[in-house]
């Protein structure tokens, strides 16, 4: 059997062919090449010069205007050109198109030169070469009329320049308008090649709009062809700027408005380059203080749509999209979104542009939001920035799933480890103060201390124990004294009491107290006279004695000499405070 | 006795006017003040037990990330076996395998008893392709007890023995042939719990990668070279600290690792560093 198959195997490759390419029609492959015509760089270049107009007044504004039907970059033009004296160059400039001729294209360069003359005469730039295509080509000498006075003045063919601003901040898109009015019999023309001549300037001709209508030109209503573009600037201070364009008949390159009655020309188009006087406007910086996070460069007012997430509920690495709306008046084609922020729980992608919105992928369970992008513009009309930083939203991100139970394993060795996880424990169980150990922790050893102690409090009291077992009279004094102070305090509540009996009991019985350590005997077995004993030779006969006896006498009524009242005795009690302490003093 | 006995009982709930009377009295104010601490252990278990029943309850209804943070709160105010469990499996479910091995470990920690515990940890590293940390002959044995058993066994038997032999000293009084054997024994138990004590100590460096695929950085710094990334849940030792960053060492490598990507069993502050602090306050529970 296993021979079959190897065998079968071998033979296999026999049946295998290669891939055969597709097979293509004939003249297939012709048809897919478009025919483009090709640029004519061969014929004898020609050239033209004249001045527009040919007759001035002196003062009056002309242009010098040579058209070589050759390639701008292909022409050696000499920086000055000679001119007689009393004619005045002002501010050049040059253009260049490509004109299709039919089945050819052939490119037309145009040098243009502002002219003023300052005396009257008859002036002749005269002919001179120029290098094209490295073969010299001859300028053919223009004459220029100037009279002292024109009647038939008609002046010079110019375009005219328009902004919308001419004070306005760095990057601040603004509107300019290149107008060509209407010529003679209102005939409407197109333009071509339009740009802005000047420095720090950026046009965006991709916002270009052009139309007919009816404008002001110089305080006259004429139709006139206009051209809208958008212009920023990338320079601050003073800047001066001009716009040209070639007059193409009705060779009208991009959708146009028409409003009014205009009059469009027929016939193959004349290509003339024009050019507009010199604009100037104002570019302040931007200020550096207010700069907001998020500022992008976006100048104008604009408004932020509420961003929209696609959903509020997603899992870890599941992208979300958050869309966000820009309006306003500023260039929004122009508006640079704002950077996504660095997140270290959400990866953010921005969208392509033009499109404003962002993709959040959310990279941990533990995001609650989408992270806040920071975004501001600068409004020019207060000169501030604005805050339009896109809120966070509240998502829930759910967790990559574990798996809560595994398969059965047939390997024996595998066979003890759990399959499931085990469920809730119903009960917090086996509590501790904390997780950190007893061992690191400093009160611990304090306790440890605490037996240490213990053994010397036995020791000391041992010792203390049998030194009072060896002197016996210190724990009778210290008895006494503990006695004698409990007598004191029931006869000064017996003084208190007005209860004169029992003020003599307790008199009597702290003196008692009072001296019995001294003999080593019970209290109760003393009489006045060992008391009075006690007392010295001299007390024994004055006020201390007699109160003793008074005391005694009272408190036995064999030894009372006379009854006494109860106001007397209770009168005794600072002489028997007296003898007390004298007592006590002894004891 | 009576007075403790009214004591008592006002703390577990039963008798709040008596406080008044108990500490009117002088001499009762150490009284009053163990009523206070009662009071206040009671208290604290019931918010911890509040925040427990409430994570059991959020577990239950699949709201797993409120389920761990309502676990963690309870295990921050007071840890438990039983807590710790279930935070790991609620920071399982939501698909933290470091957290959940951290807090069933953290579990171990408290009760190595716990069967729930050791047998979470032996599917969840079945189930993540986990190795257990190495653990050496002394730290083995710190095992077999809570560690805070080894510390009070270890005082206990040293100063049984110490006692043992010097208060008959003290008490002049002859040694007995049983106080001197009893010596013996608890001077060898004190001899073992010490080494017992070394390996809890050393366990505590032990911690688990939290996040998954964690750089192990050359440097503590925050452009540092990644030397290799870590799975979460892989076990490490902290070997020093620097800024917000551990050195650590691995079964395979050693580097720097981020604090907020590696969780020690018994972490520097008093909380499980388990899972990410959020509001539990005002949860409330959602049907599926």
């Amino acid at each position: 059997m296993f021979g079959v198959v190897f065998r079968f195997l071998l033979l296999t490759p026999l049946l295998l062919r290669a891939q055969a390419p597709p097979q293509l029609p004939p003249g297939g492959l012709a048809q897919l090449q478009v025919a483009q015509p090709a640029v004519d760089v061969t014929t004898p270049v020609t050239a033209t010069a004249a001045f527009d107009p040919p007759v001035v007044s002196a003062g009056e504004k002309t242009f010098y205007r040579v058209t070589v039907d050759a390639t701008e970059s292909s022409i050696q033009w000499p920086d000055e050109i000679a001119a007689p004296p009393g004619l005045k160059f002002g501010p050049d400039a040059r253009g260049q198109l490509t004109q299709f001729l039919g089945d050819k294209f052939r490119p037309l360069t145009s040098f243009i030169y502002e002219v003023r003359a300052t005396t009257t005469g008859h002036f002749t730039i005269t002919n001179f070469t120029v290098d094209v295509y490295g073969k010299p080509v001859e300028i053919p000498a223009a004459g220029l009329d100037v009279v002292a006075e024109n009647p038939n003045s008609q002046p010079a063919r110019q375009l005219v320049l328009e902004t919308s601003a001419t004070n306005v901040f760095l990057g601040e898109p603004f509107h300019v308008s290149v107008m060509l009015p209407a010529g003679t019999n209102n005939a409407i023309e197109a333009l071509r090649e339009i740009q802005i001549n000047g420095d720090g300037l950026m046009t965006d001709k991709t916002a270009s709009r052009q139309s007919i209508e009816a404008v002001n030109v110089y305080g006259q209503l004429k139709p006139a062809f206009v051209c809208e573009m958008v212009v920023t600037p990338i320079a601050v201070g003073p800047l001066k700027f001009s716009a040209q364009g070639f007059t193409a008949g009705r060779e009208f390159t991009a959708p146009i408005t028409i409003r009014g009655q205009v009059t469009i020309p027929g016939g193959p188009a004349k290509y003339v380059l024009l050019v507009s006087d010199t604009v100037g406007i104002n570019v302040r910086p931007l200020p550096v203080e207010g700069e907001l996070p998020g500022f992008t460069g976006a100048i104008g007012t604009f408004f932020c749509d509420p961003p929209q997430l696609s959903t509020n509920r997603l899992r870890v690495g599941e992208p979300a999209h958050l869309k966000i709306v820009f309006h306003g008046k500023g260039d929004l084609m122009r508006l640079t979104p704002p950077e996504p922020p660095r997140s270290a729980e959400w990866q953010i992608i921005a969208d392509n542009p033009p499109d404003t919105g962002y993709t959040l992928i959310p990279l941990t369970d533990e995001a609650r939001a989408t992270p806040a992008i920071p975004f501001s513009y600068f409004d020019p009309a207060t000169a501030k920035y604005v805050d339009l930083t896109i809120p966070p939203l509240p998502v829930t991100v759910i967790g990559e799933g574990l798996p809560v139970q595994l398969p059965a394993m047939d390997d024996e060795s595998d066979s003890g480890a759990p399959l499931k996880l085990s469920g809730l424990a119903a009960v917090p169980g086996k509590t501790a103060g904390s997780l950190k150990p007893l061992q690191l922790r400093g009160w611990f050893v304090g306790v440890q201390l605490a037996p240490v102690i213990g053994f010397v409090a036995l020791w000391r009291w041992d010792r203390r124990r049998r030194f009072l077992g060896a002197h016996p009279e210190i724990v009778r004094r210290r008895q006494a004294r503990r006695a004698l102070r409990r007598e004191k305090n029931k006869l000064q509540k017996a003084v208190a009491d007005g209860d004169a009996e029992a003020f003599v009991r307790h008199a009597a019985e702290a003196m008692r107290i009072a001296i019995a350590p001294r003999d080593a005997a019970n209290p109760r077995a003393l009489v006045c006279a060992d008391v009075l004993a006690q007392l010295g030779s001299a007390d024994q006969n004055n006020r201390a004695g007699e109160t003793v006896r008074k005391i005694f006498s009272a408190a036995d009524a064999q030894f009372a000499a006379a009854p006494q009242t109860g106001g007397d005795l209770l009168a005794l009690n600072s002489e028997v405070e007296t003898v007390l302490q004298e007592l006590e003093a002894k004891l | 006795m009576k007075r403790r006995g009214f004591i008592f009982g006002w703390s577990t709930g039963l008798r709040p006017g008596v406080l008044a009377k108990a500490g009117s009295a002088p001499g009762r104010r150490p009284a009053l003040l163990l009523a206070v601490l009662v009071c206040a252990a009671t208290a604290c278990q019931a918010a911890t037990n509040d925040f427990f029943a409430q994570g059991v309850e959020l577990s239950r209804a699949g709201q797993f990330p409120e389920a761990a943070a309502a676990f963690e709160k309870s295990a921050r105010v007071r840890p438990a076996a039983g807590t710790l469990v279930n935070l790991g499996i609620a920071e399982w479910r939501r698909g933290h395998a470091g957290a959940a091995i951290l807090a069933w470990e953290q579990a171990r920690w408290i009760d190595p008893f716990d069967p729930r515990a050791g047998a979470d940890l032996e599917f969840a590293r079945q189930a993540a392709q986990l190795d257990a940390p190495q653990l050496k002959w002394f730290e083995t044995a710190s095992t077999w007890l809570p560690p805070n058993a080894w510390a009070w066994l270890a005082g206990a038997s040293l100063w049984l023995a110490v006692g043992l032999m010097t208060l008959p000293g003290i008490l002049r009084r002859r040694k007995a042939g049983w106080q001197q054997a009893l010596a013996a024994l608890a001077f060898g138990i004190f001899l073992f719990c010490i080494t017992a004590n070394l390996g809890v100590v050393s366990r505590t460096q032990i911690g688990f990668v939290l996040k998954k695929n964690a750089a192990l950085l050359l440097t503590p710094t925050g452009e540092a070279e990644v030397v290799s990334t870590l799975n979460a849940g892989e076990p490490a030792r902290r070997l020093r600290t620097r800024g917000n960053y551990f050195f650590i060492r691995t079964a395979f490598a050693s580097g720097w690792v981020s604090r907020e990507q590696f969780g020690l069993v018994c972490p520097e502050q008093p909380d499980t560093g388990a899972a990410t602090p959020v509001q539990v306050d005002n949860l409330q529970t959602r049907p599926l």
